[in-house]
Parts: structure tokens; C-alpha cells; sequence
């Protein structure tokens, strides 16, 4: 049941996703895929897109029990995401190729988290 | 109508289609004036284009599926195309309410869409025109399909309608069926943007973030303490608690949990927890590790909410940028430049300086643990930074290297080195990349990678790489500050207190004045006015300027450097105002002005301290820039160190010298270094005024402390004897110089008799020759006096004594037992007398010597006491050591009196200056020294009488100076020994008539034998014996006999000298 749980000692193999900087270890998202962005990043079985695509350094970790109604969850723009842990800040962002692939298939307009996002507002 | 008739008609039909109903297209092509056949095949091209087109443009989504309509249209029965156009109008109709009831956001991009679709635009101009004749056509269609006729028609075939419109659906499953791929892509191009925007997520119109700031209804915050660095723990256990219960009657009610940790982080030791109410919480977290909800909970305020999730944005590294390596250890902390960046900026391409050893301490015989694997070799020490050498590494190592020489790009033990560097793609975890701080020395090591040579160091980046450390920026409170960033941009003040980074000010300027802000550090910025005189603290390699401002760009300053009188700029964080003016003058432990060592073979003087380097000039008088790593020891400054200059003066630190020669430079002593002469220059500032240049090649102008160079001269003439022996001539004696060893007052306690100092006790510690520097007892005090005023005491006793007389060891043993000898009294008139004519020079001693010498010729007798009393007080016992010496044997023998005095003399005067100017025999000098003046010197006086002046005879006439007074001493002496005379008158008369007395004087030559013994009879004793015994003897009987026994009398006194000896002794 405790599938987001990770043991301190896999804390060094966790990865956080650069779209909705969902963080998960390496594994999980090779198995399993974003369980947000998969449709468009196409994570699962793919090691170089999951290099390209999630980033090993994060910052603050959020764990979200209810994305619904958290206020967390709407200011980070993480509503409507599945229940589990996530990051302030994710450094590092997508490649162009990713990005422009995003914003046509997927429609979705994408705001780095690596904290450049707050000069824009 | 058969069914064949009829489908062949409608076949015909379905081709020409206008040509179904003439007429009404002829009405209607009369509208249009003409209408023959070319033109209706015409207007059906058109048309179909129109529609085409015309579908298109209503919904270009569905352009795919209108098409297959319309093909399917065309084949269909007359009232099918009806149906369908109705069917189609339906769909329109329902996509427009949709449309209009449906998603704003959709519609809206649809309308964007369209206006980005430029042709579109351009087409429907177009279509405007086509859709005039269109909508006349379609209207003569209409018309047409509800022709009375037609309808009279349909229900008779009303079976065959059926069954085309079964095979219609056929014909459209078929082609749907056929074109799969392309339907799902255009039903997913249509509802795709619905499923998405139905979840939430991606939203195409992201919700402004002010939009999102929390409200009263949304959960609050508070803040759980939580053990430091275990955060990220404490998030993944409320996880796992979420999740265990979830479903469950305990599921917890908290919404979410975060931290904000990290080593750097102020939020650290909290974990934020978003709940409904603070009970839930209690729940949630109870029995957590490492998280203390029940210590105090706070409740985060509504508006700092946002606050706590901010995220700023690490700088990205850019090519050339510094940063330092984490790991390996063999590179922990060395310095790596970025090459380039990935697109994630999560990945770098570095280089750095390699350290290799090239398997130069590889144990081949290492053990190899049970995989096959060597062990890892022992943490020795880390071999030194040094670029790439393939020489090197064939030596040992060929079989790991590959590359080619020509593109310097070499691959070995699996690194890749480029221009001798190590390139590497590294991860941006495992660099250190804020406040890097690059040093100059580090950062010069990348700056000859150029393939020219050229050096070409990126000071864009270093800045950059400095700049970006913010740790440096430090504000004391004092400090003039601007606020440069946020709303209280342009507010100045003065800092008045900071706390970690958060900087309290006094507002002094604009409407905010004379209140107390605080505001974070990173908007903040030193303010100077141009003038300031500015220190540069920290940060920038111009570390330690001292400088002026004299220009100000936004935050950096442009400053006049003191030292170099060069322009630096650096940020206004990296400057403090400074009150010291010049530079600290010291790196490391290398001050301004130091002698260090830089080979054993050369030293050289700083004279500049730049941040990493010195400016040194070196005894060839170089000029060197040198890092302190090149130096290899600093050289203490030598007090005490002596040189002579071309004069052979002494020269010392601090005296001042001046070139002779050459340029002429004048300056003062900083260093002595074996021949060469570090010396500073007030007048010159190049080198800071340091000049370096050879003892030899310099003539002392002033000495330090008034050391008269010239006086410390050795004067050769005064010490060669023969020109002191014959100054000018004869007659006119030197004067006794002092003394030419150490001043024997130094060290001696005093009392200052004379001057402001009068009366106070000191010690004297260095003399010149008129001044003694005096240092009080009393206060803590050296004080110049002048000797005359001194008054010389005894360290012990108190009691005054005289310097000079303690001088002689010798001398002094001999006083002492002197005045033990009863002349007590004497002993301190002693000390003044034989001070006084001391001091008195010699003129008093000239006659002294002159009447000593007179005496000789006349009566000594009678001018000794005569002298004696002449003489004063004072002086008299001086004298009177050698007068009294006489005395007791004045009486006696007049005639030794000058013999007496002469040696009285010398220990009177106790000058070996003279015993040696005399060149008197060794018999006369030895007194001087070693028996003192008291009664050594006087008994080789004696000494010559007894044993016979072989020695004086023989050195009297040597001594050419002093003939006139050898003789007066020693001849009376030398001529009371009646051995001479007789010894010439024995033989003379003894040779002439000697045959004659002898027969006469029988009994006399037992006469003869009796001086026989007087004078020691080796050879006089057969003489007389043969020859002149008898005649002396017989003559002596009368004449003869007294004489020698006036001889004899002198003997005498030789015997009671003896016997007085003793006595004096006692």
C-alpha cells in the first residue's frame, strides 16, 4: 500500500520529475513511468528519457495526501495530480525537443520548477 | 421504372448532377445570365471546391469525415444528398451549440487557431465570392430536391432508398474501417484537449499565481519541529503513514506535508504540515520519528503561506565558469572549469589540472582481493596538480594511453585530457559551484590553455564565479547601505544590525526617514560617493586595496588604487570604507621591506605586497614577481649586523649611506646581506624607494645615534711606533692617547653630577667620546650626559672610584698590596694623582721626564724630594710612588736615584704606552706590564745593577730616543758596577804593571780575589791571578782599596734592596 514510500537508504536513487515534479526513485519511474506525465514523456522502459526528463536535484519535498483540497497542492500547480510526494523546486529543465513535444501533443504549457517561473508572475 | 432504369438514371445523376433538374438550373443559371452546359460543368467544379472549403471552414476538425460525406453525397441518390446536407446542417447546428455551451478555452484557441492559419484567411475571401454562387446553387438544389416531381418519385422508390442508404453505411464502415489510423488521430486531435482540460493538469492558460494565493478557506499551516536533516525522512514516513491508513477510520485528515531543509536552508529543524485544524495533525504525526508535534506548533500567517514554498533560482553555470570537484578524493576541492552545459543543466563538461603519478608508486605485486580486483590503493599523498605529459605516461603506462599527438587530445586509464587538461562530463551534484572563490594562482593554471600561448583568462567568468558568492558580502553595522531590489528599491540608510540575512537599517533619506526597516541582504548594496577612500575586503582578487573612489556604475565601483595609483573596479559588496590608508603591506608572513630568501644563493627585499604575489628586488637588483610559494624562508632582520663601507668606517642598519659613484643614491641601511646593502630611499619611490647596492660602493653620511664614524677609525698613525717615536723630531711627546679598548665606563654605575639629571643614579650603556648614554635607575630611561658630568661609583660599595685605574688588572694587584705596604694613605691620592696627570696629559710629565732626566746629569739626589714637594698634593703620591720608591734609599745612593726614578716613572705614569714608545729594553718594559707600577717596576730598575748590565749596556745604545735617559738610570747603575772600571783598569794597569807591583805587593792578591767574587769570577778571577792581582793590590793597599770600596758601596745597597724587598713586601 505504502508504494510511495521510500527507505532513507534509497533516498540517493530518487528522481523528480521536471513537469510535475512528482519524485520517485529511478526504478519506479523506469517500471512504472510519471503517473502524471506519462502519456506525453513516455518515461516507462526509457532510461535516456528518464535522464532527460527528471532530475536528481530537488529541493523541499511536499508529500501530498489530498490534491484536491490542499492549498499546497494549488499553489504548486499540483491539483488534479495523484496522491504522493513531490518537490518544491526541481533543478534543471527540459530539453527543447521535450518541451515543444509537450506543448503540441500533450497541449499543456510547460512551467520549469527550477524557480524561474516566480519572475515571471 | 425498373430498378435499373432507375439506378442507371440516378448513376446519371449522381455524374451530373445539375443536369438531374435542367430547368431550375436553368432559372437559376439565368439569374447568372448564361447558362449553357460549359458553364454548369464549371460552376460544379467550383462548387465542390466551395464546399469543400466551405466544410472546411466551419469546422476543419471534421474536414476528414465532411469529405468522405461528400463523396459518399455524390454518389448517393438525389434526395440522399439532401438528407445529408440536412444531416450535416444538424451536426453544424449541434457542434455550434456545443460550441457555444461547451468550453470557453476551447472555442477561444479554435478562433486562435484560425487566425494563425493565414491561408485560411486568405481563403475565405475567396470562399466569400464561391459561397454567393454556392449558396445559389444550393439554393437551386434545394429548390430542385423539393421539386414536386421528385417527391411524387421518392415513395415509389422507397425500397431502393432503404436499401442505398444500407449500402451507404457499408460503403462508410467499409471506408472507416479502412482509414482507422487516420480517424483516431483526427478523434483524438478532437477530444483530446477535453480529456485534459477534464483533469486538470497542463492547463494551456496557467492560473496566475496571484490568483492562487491562499485564502481563509484553505487549510492552514503550522510548523512541527523536526529533527535537523532529518526532513526528507520525516515527509516519506507521513507518507508511508498516509498511505497505510488511507481507506482505514484512522485515515488521516492532514491535505499535505512539506519541508524546506537543507544545510543552508534558515527553515531547517521544521517540517510544514497543511491540515484543517491542528488536532489532525496531532493525530497524524503522533509516534513519528524525528518529528515533535507536541513540542510548540506554529501556525503559519495566512499571507507568509506563499513564503514557504518560494523557490529561487540557482544560477545557472555557464561555460567557463569556476566550480570546485567534491569527488574523487584524489580532486576534492581542486578547481575544474565548466566547458559546456546540458540542456538540463544537470550535467557539465569540466576541466581541470590532472594529478597523476603515472603509475610511478603502483605496486605491481599488490595482492589481489578474491575477484580479481586490485585493492584500492592506500590514501597516500595526493600527487601535485600537473598537466597531462604523455612522455610521462608512456613511460609506464603506454599500454593505457591512446590518442594522437597531433590533436593533443590523448585518452588514458580512461580519461579523456585535452591540451593537458582532464575533460570530463560530470554531474552538477557532485561540484561544489557557490562561492567557489576562485584564487589567482588557481585560476592562472586554466589561463594557458590557449594553443598560441596567449594567455587568456576569462575575466568575465572569474567575475562571474566571484560575483555569485554571496558569502562574502558582508554588512557591518555602520555600513551605508541602498536598497536596490524590491519595494524599497532606492531606499538609503545605515545598518544598524544583521542577523544571519536579514539587515536592519536606519532609513536617512526619502519619505521612510528615521524609521528602522529590515531588509533581506540580497537586495542590498554598499553605497559610496565618489572621493570615498575604500578598502577592498573580500571577494575580488584586488583583496586588501586600499584606494579612492572615483567612479560608481549601478554596484560596481571604480576605485584609484594608493598603492599602484592604478584603476580597479570591483562590487560595491567587495569595499568597506577604510580609515587605514595604504595597504596592509602583508601577505602571509611577508611584510613590506622583509629580506627573504629566494635561492641559496639569492635574497632579495619586498618592496610590494599584491594580493597573491609579491614584487621583490633581488640583490642583482632584479625585480621579481614572485608568489610567496617561491620564496623559501624569510630572513629575520640582524640587528647587530656590522659591514664597513669604502672607507672602512662601520656601517649598521639605519645609518645613512650614499653612493659613491653610480647614481649617487643616498638612503638608509634596511638590510645587510654579506656585500650587499639594502637601502631605502625618501626621495625615490621606485621599488617603494629601495635600492639595493654593495658595501663597498658606499660612504657613510650619518651614523645611527651620533656614532661619529671617523672616531671609530683605528688611527694607524698613533699606533705605529716608529712614527710615534719620532713625531716631529725628538723632544716633543704625543700625548697619551685614551684608552683604544671598550670604553671601561660601560657598565659602570654612575651618579650625574651635573645637568637636569643631577643627582640621579644610572648605568652607563654606551659611550662616545665626550657623551655617556646614561640609564637611570629611577625611571625607565636612557638619557644622554656628558662623561665630564659622571661620577663613576662602585656597583657595590657606593664608593667613588675611577673607571680608567680599575681598568689595569694587573695594576691594581699591585696598588693593593702597596697600600698594605703602610702607604695606606697614599692608596686614594693614588687614585687622583694617577688620575689627575692623566687627564692632565703629559705636559706635567714632559718636565717630569726632563727633570728626571736633568737629575741625571746633576744631582738626583737633592731634585727628587725637591720634585717631590713641588709637586701638589694630588699629584705628589702619584709621584711619589716613584719618588718614594727612591726614598728609602735616597740617602743611600744618590746616584740610583734617576735609575730609581725612571722605572718610578713608568709605574707612576703606568703607561705601557710608554714602556713601549721607549723602546726601552725588555728589562724596563717588563715592569711596566707585569709587575704593575709599584715595585715590579722597580726591581729591574735594580736589576740591571745585579746582574751586571750586560743588558743595559747593550740596549742602551739601541734605545737611541732615550740614550740620554737610559743613561741616567742605568749608567750611575751601570757605572757603580765597579766591575767595569776595574775590569778596565785592572788589566791596563794590571798588562803595564802588573810584573812590577807584583813582586812588591805579595799579600795584596788576596786582595784581588775579594772583587774576584764581587763580580762572579768565571773570567776575572784568573786575570787578576795572573796579572793584575798583585799589582792592584799592592797599589790598592792605599788608593786602591777605598775606590772599590766606594764601589763596593753599591753592592751594598743591592743587599739591602734585598733586605728591603721583604720589608715592603710586609
Amino acid at each position: 500500500m505504502s508504494e510511495n514510500f521510500v527507505t532513507p537508504g534509497q533516498h540517493r536513487n530518487l528522481r523528480a520529475c521536471m513537469v510535475c515534479s512528482i519524485v520517485m526513485t529511478q526504478n519506479r519511474f523506469l517500471r512504472e513511468g510519471c503517473p502524471n506525465c506519462e502519456e506525453f514523456l513516455h518515461l516507462q522502459g526509457s532510461m535516456d528519457a528518464i535522464i532527460d526528463c527528471t532530475s536528481q536535484v530537488f529541493e523541499g519535498l511536499i508529500t501530498l495526501a489530498d490534491p484536491s483540497k490542499s492549498w499546497v497542492a494549488k499553489w504548486q500547480r499540483l491539483d488534479g495530480y495523484v496522491r504522493g510526494v513531490y518537490a518544491t523546486k526541481v533543478a534543471g529543465q527540459l530539453p527543447d525537443e521535450i518541451v515543444a513535444a509537450i506543448e503540441d501533443e500533450g497541449r499543456i504549457r510547460y512551467i520549469p520548477r527550477d524557480g524561474t517561473e516566480t519572475d515571471a508572475d | 421504372m425498373s430498378t435499373s432504369n432507375l439506378l442507371s438514371a440516378q448513376f446519371d445523376d449522381s455524374e451530373e448532377d445539375d443536369d438531374f433538374n435542367p430547368q431550375p438550373a436553368d432559372l437559376s443559371d439565368a439569374e447568372d445570365a448564361g447558362g449553357n452546359d460549359d458553364e454548369d460543368a464549371d460552376n460544379q467544379i467550383k462548387r465542390d471546391a466551395a464546399r469543400q472549403k466551405s466544410k472546411g471552414q466551419v469546422s476543419d476538425d471534421e474536414d476528414g469525415v465532411n469529405r468522405d460525406d461528400e463523396d459518399e453525397e455524390g454518389e448517393g441518390e438525389d434526395t440522399a444528398p439532401r438528407d445529408e446536407d440536412e444531416e450535416e446542417d444538424e451536426e453544424e447546428e449541434d457542434e455550434e451549440d456545443e460550441e457555444i455551451t461547451g468550453h470557453r478555452r476551447k472555442r477561444r484557441r479554435e478562433r486562435r487557431n484560425q487566425f494563425l492559419d493565414v491561408e485560411a484567411e486568405v481563403d475565405e475571401d475567396e470562399d466569400e465570392v464561391d459561397d454567393d454562387e454556392d449558396e445559389n446553387e444550393l439554393g437551386a438544389n434545394f429548390i430542385a430536391d423539393t421539386h414536386p416531381d421528385d417527391l411524387a418519385d421518392l415513395p415509389a422508390g422507397g425500397e431502393t432508398d432503404d436499401r442505398r442508404h444500407r449500402e451507404l453505411d457499408r460503403r462508410r464502415e467499409m471506408e472507416a474501417s479502412l482509414d482507422a489510423e487516420k480517424q483516431a488521430e483526427i478523434l483524438r486531435q478532437r477530444y483530446a484537449n477535453r480529456n485534459r482540460s477534464s483533469r486538470g493538469i497542463g492547463d494551456s492558460v496557467v492560473v496566475p499565481k496571484r490568483l492562487l494565493l491562499p485564502g481563509v478557506d484553505d487549510p492552514s499551516i503550522w510548523a512541527v519541529r523536526c529533527k535537523e536533516g532529518k526532513e526528507r525522512e520525516a515527509v516519506f514516513s507521513i507518507m508511508k503513514r498516509i498511505e497505510e491508513r488511507l481507506g482505514t477510520k484512522d485515515e488521516l485528515a492532514i491535505t499535505s506535508a512539506f519541508e524546506r531543509g537543507g544545510t543552508q536552508s534558515t527553515m531547517k529543524g521544521f517540517i510544514y504540515v497543511e491540515a484543517q485544524r491542528q488536532a489532525d495533525i496531532m493525530t497524524a504525526l503522533d509516534g513519528l520519528m524525528n518529528v515533535y508535534p507536541r513540542t510548540k506548533m506554529m501556525l503559519v500567517e495566512i499571507k507568509e503561506m506563499p513564503d514557504l514554498l518560494r523557490v529561487t533560482k540557482t544560477p545557472s553555470l555557464e561555460p567557463g565558469a569556476y566550480v570546485r570537484l567534491k569527488r574523487p578524493p584524489k580532486y576534492a576541492g581542486d578547481l575544474a572549469q565548466v566547458i559546456d552545459v546540458t540542456d538540463t543543466g544537470l550535467e557539465l563538461r569540466i576541466r581541470y589540472v590532472p594529478r597523476l603519478d603515472y603509475g610511478l608508486h603502483e605496486d605491481t605485486n599488490a595482492p589481489t582481493d578474491a575477484f580479481g580486483k586490485r585493492k584500492r590503493p592506500m590514501a597516500g599523498p595526493r600527487p601535485p596538480q600537473r598537466l597531462f605529459s604523455e612522455v610521462e605516461a608512456k613511460k609506464r603506462h603506454a599500454k593505457y594511453l591512446q590518442g594522437r599527438p597531433d590533436t593533443k587530445t590523448w585518452n588514458y586509464m580512461g580519461d579523456e585530457y585535452v591540451n593537458g587538461y582532464c575533460e570530463k562530463e560530470v554531474k552538477v551534484q557532485t561540484l561544489i559551484t557557490t562561492d567557489v572563490n576562485p584564487t589567482l594562482e588557481e585560476v592562472t593554471r586554466f589561463a594557458s590553455g590557449a594553443e598560441d600561448g596567449t594567455e587568456n583568462l576569462d575575466l568575465n567568468a572569474l567575475a562571474a564565479s566571484l560575483k555569485a558568492s554571496t558569502a562574502n558580502a558582508s554588512y557591518l553595522p555602520g555600513d551605508i547601505i541602498e536598497v536596490y531590489e524590491g519595494e524599497q528599491k532606492g531606499v538609503v540608510g545605515k545598518t544598524v544590525s544583521v542577523q544571519g540575512d536579514i539587515v536592519t537599517m536606519a532609513v536617512s533619506e526619502g519619505a521612510l526617514k528615521d524609521q528602522t526597516i529590515e531588509v533581506p541582504t540580497k537586495g542590498l548594496r554598499k553605497r559610496f560617493r565618489e572621493g570615498d577612500h575604500v578598502k577592498v575586503i573580500g571577494g575580488s582578487r584586488f583583496r586588501d586595496e586600499v584606494g579612492m573612489v572615483v567612479k560608481i556604475v549601478e554596484d560596481r565601483v571604480t576605485l584609484l588604487s594608493d598603492q599602484g595609483n592604478t584603476e580597479i573596479t570591483v562590487f560595491s559588496k567587495d569595499l568597506r570604507e577604510a580609515s587605514d590608508s595604504g595597504g596592509a603591506g602583508s601577505l602571509g608572513k611577508y611584510d613590506l621591506f622583509d629580506l627573504v630568501q629566494l635561492d641559496p644563493s639569492t635574497v632579495a627585499c619586498i618592496v610590494k605586497v599584491d594580493r597573491e604575489s609579491l614584487v621583490v628586488l633581488d640583490q642583482n637588483a632584479q625585480v621579481r614577481t614572485v608568489m610567496p610559494s617561491q620564496i623559501s624562508n624569510k630572513l629575520e632582520k640582524r640587528k647587530f649586523a656590522v659591514a664597513t663601507d669604502r672607507n672602512g668606517s662601520e656601517i649598521r642598519l639605519d645609518d645613512v649611506v650614499k653612493e659613491h659613484g653610480g647614481e649617487a643614491r643616498s638612503g638608509k641601511i634596511i638590510h645587510i646581506h654579506r656585500a650587499f646593502l639594502f637601502c631605502r630611499s625618501t626621495t625615490s619611490t621606485e621599488n617603494a624607494g629601495v635600492f639595493v647596492t654593495r658595501t663597498a660602493s658606499v660612504a657613510t653620511v650619518s651614523a645611527k645615534g651620533g656614532r661619529i664614524a671617523p672616531t671609530n677609525v683605528p688611527d694607524l698613525n698613533t699606533m705605529n711606533p716608529a712614527m710615534k717615536r719620532n713625531p716631529q723630531g725628538a723632544g716633543s711627546m704625543p700625548p697619551p692617547k685614551t684608552t683604544f679598548t671598550r670604553d671601561r665606563s660601560i657598565g659602570q654605575t654612575v651618579t650625574i653630577r651635573k645637568g637636569p639629571y643631577k643627582g640621579l643614579l644610572g648605568i652607563v650603556k654606551e659611550t662616545t667620546d665626550d657623551n655617556a648614554r646614561v640609564e637611570l635607575h629611577t625611571k625607565n630611561k636612557t638619557v644622554n650626559v656628558p662623561k665630564d658630568a659622571l661620577g663613576f661609583k662602585d656597583k657595590v660599595s657606593g664608593q667613588s672610584i675611577d673607571p680608567n685605574s680599575r681598568g689595569g688588572a694587573g695594576g691594581r694587584g699591585g696598588f693593593t698590596s702597596r697600600g698594605r705596604g703602610g702607604l695606606g694613605g697614599a692608596t686614594p691620592a693614588a687614585w687622583d694623582g694617577g688620575r689627575t696627570p692623566m687627564a692632565a696629559t703629559g705636559v706635567e710629565r714632559t718636565p717630569a721626564w726632563g727633570t728626571s732626566r736633568t737629575p741625571a746629569g746633576g744631582a738626583n739626589g737633592g731634585r727628587t724630594p725637591a720634585w717631590k714637594s713641588g709637586g701638589d698634593g694630588g699629584r705628589t703620591p702619584g709621584w711619589a710612588d716613584g719618588s718614594r720608591t727612591v726614598n728609602p734609599y735616597d740617602g743611600s745612593r744618590t746616584a740610583y736615584g734617576a735609575g730609581n726614578r725612571t722605572p718610578a716613572w713608568s709605574s707612576g705614569a703606568k703607561t705601557p704606552a710608554y714602556g713601549l714608545s721607549d723602546g726601552f729594553a725588555a728589562g724596563s718594559k717588563t715592569p711596566g706590564y707585569g709587575g704593575g707600577d709599584s715595585w715590579g717596576s722597580k726591581t729591574p730598575a735594580y736589576q740591571p745593577q745585579q746582574h751586571q748590565s750586560e743588558s743595559s749596556w747593550q740596549n742602551q745604545p739601541a734605545s737611541n730616543g732615550w740614550s740620554s735617559n737610559a743613561y741616567d738610570a742605568p749608567t750611575p747603575g751601570a757605572n757603580a758596577s765597579a766591575p767595569t772600571p776595574a775590569a778596565m783598569n785592572a788589566p791596563t794597569p794590571g798588562a803595564y804593571s802588573a810584573p812590577t807591583p807584583a813582586p812588591y805587593n805579595a799579600p795584596t792578591p788576596a786582595a784581588a780575589p775579594t772583587p774576584a767574587p764581587g763580580w762572579g769570577g768565571g773570567w776575572g778571577a784568573p786575570t787578576p791571578q795572573a796579572m793584575d792581582a798583585p799589582t792592584p793590590g799592592a797599589q790598592q793597599g792605599y788608593y786602591a782599596a777605598p775606590t772599590p770600596g766606594a764601589y763596593g758601596v753599591p753592592e751594598t745597597p743591592a743587599a739591602n734592596w734585598q733586605d728591603d724587598g721583604p720589608r715592603y713586601v710586609d
